[in-house]
């Protein structure tokens, strides 16, 4: 940590001011947040300071905000929020960072010291309700150890697997007075501790395979790996999969690309998988969204698994050979020429045997149809986030990405309005792209008010809000697994969706027909500010193909 | 059901046994037993951990080993 030896040694702060000053060492120019009594000496600390603060409208929103930043670029993402309420509102998109593994740092003001343990006014032991739901986190009881906390949460939200750091502050630490250099700053030692990697044997595995699938997650552009593994890719020419979490890091013009596997993946893709005997696993995880029924998930393949954590080698499947450590240092030490064109031939073949298809009866709208066409006229470095359900996994079957930071998604948690957010955050961190929220109208109503957020700070952020008057993705479920008794998911009675981002100066246009689709998606792409186009599809329309839970990949269901 | 006891070495930072106790009721082992002390002049604490499960116990050790304040890990039988 040299840059922080340019400190100008022995400044005057108080906590609040420090906050910050160790903030901006760390390249900290945004946060996302929400003020209260006892985060205020923090925020009047703010008052004087350089970093710029985006007020949400909702702490779930500023959460989500900073992790949208991160995952958009390669900066960690901070959030802040006031005790008690405050806080508890930030731990839903603590658990998606978790869940994700997404570099952030949360801040949250607490009681004071001498009223923490009484059951003060906004008084919740956050610290306590973190540990499920954080990397690591800390409370600051003593002011002189406020500076190093911070630098310690920075290091470990960035270091090995990435993850949510939280920062608990009394406000009497925020206000307390501190003479300080922060050049006298201890180090963290880095926990990460990896054993020498030996690649024999997966070499040998790799040379040794007939039908060998490389099967690529999310870790891959955290590792910011995307070369190594299109090297890899290339040299090898294995035919390759994705994770949801790790589309955009496969060129999507590699010929051996299959496109997604797991529950609603590609049939090729999963095809392919069942049928392999060797899977090089690349920053993932065997989630059950991806394996299906785990006993009868590539049932013949060997495994040869790369992690940067420890704890997924073995975790859900066994490995024949772990690979552990950095992917940019790993990745090039396998990547040696196969022989493997018969099978390259196949996976092709079933590639273009089982293509999408958008040929669609009748007038009314076909999502997938809208997703491609957006997909296909969007701009470069375009920036796409979801929200979850039917329009998400419609979103990573029919949109192609060049990057993962170019496609946001709510993956190991699947957290309802994570789009709208995520799209604020990934705006203010790339100001200059193009930036696009698929969202659904059960979701977008779940952290709606941001569209306040969006007002204010002016954010030219477009919104495809795919309209089904359902939630859908539980409507499907209902309808295939429990007899069609639709419960609780009809959304007919939704707002006049137009009216409301109207109310927030947003422009907004609604189409209900096919005809409509390519001047509307043209002049949604084309619009200088922020923009709501409400698509209004069939309530009936499902995603396929789909994989039943609990059944092996190859029983996917492709219509009723 | 299998009996495993752990020995844990941590720093002896903030609430590290709560966490320890935490990781290991998620993640699918009950405790049967417990001990705790720390060494004042390393604040090194020593933890000996007495838990059963169906679960395999690396599952355990490797994500015990990933909080942050754990030193070392290791099982001391398999009865
Ligand atoms: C916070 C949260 N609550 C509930 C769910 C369960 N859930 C998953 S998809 C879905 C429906 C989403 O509806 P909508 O946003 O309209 O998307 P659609 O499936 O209709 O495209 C629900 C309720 C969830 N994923 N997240
Ligand atoms: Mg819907």
């Amino acid at each position: 940590m040299n840059r922080l030896k340019n400190m100008a040694s022995d400044q005057k702060h108080t906590g609040g001011s420090l906050l910050f000053a160790v903030l901006q060492e760390h390249g900290v120019k945004h946060v996302f947040g929400y003020p209260g009594g006892a985060i205020m000496p923090i925020y009047d600390a703010l008052y004087d300071s350089e970093v710029e603060h985006y007020l949400c409208r909702h702490e779930q929103g500023a959460a989500f905000a900073a992790v949208g930043y991160a995952r958009a670029s390669d900066k960690v993402g901070v959030c802040m929020a006031t005790s008690g309420p405050g806080a508890t509102n930030l731990i839903t998109g603590l658990a998606d960072a978790l869940a994700d593994s997404i570099p952030i740092v949360a801040i949250t003001g607490q009681v004071p010291t001498a009223a923490m343990g009484s059951d003060a006014f906004q008084e919740i032991d956050v610290f306590g309700l973190s540990l499920a739901c954080t990397k690591h986190s800390f409370q600051v009881t003593d002011i002189n150890d406020l500076a190093s906390v911070l630098h310690q949460a920075f290091a470990i939200a960035l270091e090995g697997r990435q993850g949510p750091v939280l920062v608990d502050i009394p406000k009497d630490i925020q206000l307390a007075e501190i003479n300080c250099s922060l050049d006298d700053l201890s180090q963290l030692p880095n926990k990460v501790k990896l054993p020498p990697v030996d690649v024999t044997n997966a070499i040998s595995l790799l040379s040794k395979a007939k039908k060998p699938i490389l099967y690529v997650g999310g870790g891959v552009g955290m590792a910011n790996a995307i070369d190594e593994l299109r090297e890899f890719c290339n040299k090898t020419g294995m035919p390759c999969v994705s994770t949801l979490k790790g589309l955009g890091a496969i060129d999507p013009e590699n010929e051996n690309y299959l496109g997604m596997l797991g529950m609603h993946g590609t049939k090729a893709s999963n095809l392919a998988v069942q049928e392999s005997d060797l899977l090089v696993v690349v920053g993932a995880r065997f989630d059950d969204r991806v394996t299906g029924k785990l006993d009868e998930f590539a049932p013949n393949a060997k495994v040869i698994h790369f992690d940067i954590d420890t704890a997924e080698i073995n975790k859900r499947r066994k490995a024949d050979a772990a690979i552990l450590g950095d992917l940019k240092i790993n990745l090039p030490a396998l990547a040696i020429p196969l022989s493997i064109a018969d099978w390259q031939k196949r996976c092709q073949q079933s590639k273009a045997d089982n293509g999408w298809r958008y040929d669609h009866p009748g007038e009314k709208i076909y999502a997938p149809a809208v997703l491609k066409e957006i997909s296909d006229t969007m701009p470069k470095n375009t920036c796409v986030t979801t929200d979850v359900g039917q329009h998400q996994m419609w979103a990573a079957q029919h949109m192609l990405f060049n990057d993962p930071s170019d496609f946001l998604t709510s993956g190991g948690m699947g957290t309802m309005g994570f789009g709208l957010p995520a799209a604020i955050g990934a705006q203010v961190s790339r100001p200059t792209d193009c930036v696009i929220a698929v969202s659904g109208d059960g979701s977008f109503m779940m952290n709606v008010q941001e569209l306040a957020t969006i007002k204010r700070f002016q954010l030219p952020v477009k919104i495809l809000l795919i309209d089904n008057a359902k939630l859908g993705m539980v409507r499907q479920w209902q309808d295939l697994f429990f007899n069609g008794r639709l419960s609780e998911t009809d959304l007919s009675d939704n707002p006049d969706f137009i009216m409301l981002a109207n109310a927030f100066d947003i422009k907004a246009k609604e189409i209900t027909k096919k005809s409509e689709v390519t001047a509307a998606v043209a002049e949604m792409l084309d619009h200088d500010g922020a923009y709501l186009l409400k698509i209004k599809i069939d309530a009936e329309d499902n995603v396929w193909p789909l994989v039943p839970p609990n059944t092996a990949n190859d029983k996917m269901m492709e219509s009723i | 059901m299998n009996n495993y006891q752990l020995t844990i070495t941590v720093d002896d930072k903030q609430v590290v046994l709560e966490r320890i106790l935490q990781v290991t009721r998620y993640r699918g082992f009950l405790i049967d037993g417990i001990s705790a002390d720390v060494n004042t002049g390393t604040n090194i604490g020593t933890i000996h951990l007495m838990v059963k499960s169906e679960r395999p116990i690396e599952l355990l050790v490797d994500q015990i080993n990933k909080l942050i304040d754990i030193k070392s890990v290791s099982v001391d039988n398999n009865t």
